[in-house]
């Protein structure tokens, strides 16, 4: 189980819904950043994961590294909180 | 210590219901506790397994405790297997239906299945409720006089589909064979088989195929206006296409946008209603429609699109924009069936006899992916409909009770 997850969403993403949906699934806490009430944070998102896009999940894992998975992507989020 | 086996799990997981299908495979006794409905038992559940809150967790009747085994593991615990008998057949799961997809054709298919009580598990490697869920709002989806948001209207067909018992599996399915009446499928939760298969995989957005538009893809280049258009607020962007997604999406954009330039290869294809309602922020100064023209590269530096260049009525242009959203058309999600015996069309749609079957028997088609489809939300739900009878049909060998 990670030490902290973070995610990047907005109203109108579909795909921020499925990682809530599978995080909650597997019993993974997370924060929640939403872009269009905080306009403010999205450069952060940016700077994380390089792409002008939402979902963007921030696993911190328990040795403090970190790892960005931009998009809904199971392949890479599943092994990212196991 | 309990008199049966304890399954704790709930309706959205897969591997509970992956293990329920094995116990009742083979006839183990078990007591299925939904922690969703039971809130005592889901911290009773996590007492025992100090905190760990995975799904399923199965507690055995010498008091021991298993979470998220696989069927593998259960079996040799359940000494039905010898752990040491590497030769023996690995025990396939059995589903009455398995869905590929989880978009409004599947889940209407999932709703009259389950109905009817055959058992049925979708497959969804992306967003439940497929394209219709990542569209802003849908206007022309029967019963929704004020239109519906479509993240709300795929919430809604998965809640219904679920009330009635469908499960829906986050994972992807890689291949299909005949063996003997059933279908083997191959998935990244393992092989299962299935008495009957519904391939309802729908599309994606296709691309432009222009210089730029991977090298940009996610960084300028976009083709999910409700994902991406919040990076665009006060940006200047072009809108690629000219039929109703293009339209609908880009009046979604405005929302964001100091300006949008429209890009339609030849004439405006969007219904009239559309058009109307585009004229309003064509007349505001928010949208510009160019007809008769070219995307023809994408260019940026500094990973950010600073322009595109066009040719408008065989004009060479540069027009400087932030980013480019691309709503050309949909292609069919069927490249995992190449090697398959189901038939696609040039395409790479799937075509269809009068009962909704492939070429591939028990295995049944509905929505977008279908050759002939209309690409539409209401007909993807009245595919989805046709396909569950067919299917029930064909479970049972005979024809529909009521004939037309």
């Amino acid at each position: 189980m990670p030490k902290n997850v973070t995610i990047f969403t907005t109203n109108t993403c579909g795909y921020c819904q499925m990682v809530k949906k599978y995080l909650s699934a597997k019993g993974v806490g997370y924060q929640e950043v939403n872009l269009d009430e905080h306009p403010d944070r999205q450069a952060e998102a940016l700077a994380l994961s390089g792409a002008m896009t939402v979902p963007v999940t921030v696993v911190t894992k328990n040795d403090d590294s970190q790892e960005v998975i931009v998009g809904y992507n199971l392949a890479k989020l599943a092994p990212a909180v196991a | 210590m309990s008199d049966s086996i304890l399954v704790y799990g709930a309706d959205w997981c897969g591997d509970c219901h992956r293990t329920r299908a094995l116990f009742d495979q083979y006839n183990v006794a078990y007591t299925y506790v939904n922690i969703d409905e039971d809130a005592a038992a889901k911290a009773k559940m996590l007492e025992l397994v100090d905190g760990r809150n995975t799904l399923p967790t199965v507690v055995f009747t010498d008091g021991s405790i298993m979470q998220e085994p696989s069927n593998d593991e259960l079996l040799i615990k359940l000494n039905l297997r010898p752990a040491a008998d590497e030769t023996a057949t690995p025990v396939v799961p059995e589903h009455d239906i398995i869905i590929v997809g989880a978009g409004p054709a599947a889940l209407t298919a999932a709703i009259y299945t389950t109905r009817e009580d055959i058992e049925t598990l979708l497959f969804e490697r992306g967003v439940v409720g497929g394209l219709a869920a990542v569209t802003d709002k849908i206007d022309n989806y029967p019963g929704f006089p004020d239109g519906v948001a479509g993240l709300t209207l795929a919430d809604d067909l998965r809640k219904q589909a679920e009330r009635f018992g469908a499960v829906i599996e986050l994972g992807e399915v890689t291949g299909l064979k005949t063996q003997g009446d059933k279908t083997l499928v191959s998935s990244t939760s393992g092989d299962m088989l299935a008495r009957a298969v519904l391939l309802a995989v729908g599309s994606d957005y296709k691309k432009i195929g222009v210089p730029g538009e991977l090298e940009y893809y996610a960084r300028g280049v976009h083709y999910c206006a409700t994902c991406d258009g919040a990076f665009y607020r006060d940006k200047k962007i072009v809108v690629v296409g000219g039929g109703n997604s293009a339209v609908q999406e880009a009046i979604f954009l405005t929302r964001f946008t100091t300006h949008i330039d429209l890009l339609v290869r030849s004439k405006m294809r969007a219904s009239d209603v559309l058009q109307k309602d585009l004229q309003k922020f064509v007349d505001d100064g928010k949208i510009t429609i160019h007809l008769n023209t070219t995307t023809d590269e994408i260019v940026g530096e500094n990973n950010s699109v600073n322009k595109v260049v066009i040719t408008e009525d065989g004009t060479k242009k540069d027009l400087a924009v932030d980013g480019v959203f691309v709503f050309v058309g949909l292609e069919p999600n069927s490249q995992f069936l190449k090697d398959t015996p189901v038939e696609l069309d040039e395409i790479g749609f799937i075509k269809s006899d009068d009962r909704m079957m492939t070429s591939m028997p028990g295995v049944f088609v509905a929505g977008d992916i279908r050759a002939g489809a209309t690409m539409q939300i209401a007909s993807a739900a009245g595919e989805g409909a046709t396909a569950a009878l067919k299917m029930r049909e064909y479970l049972e060998g005979q024809p529909h009770p009521i004939q037309n």
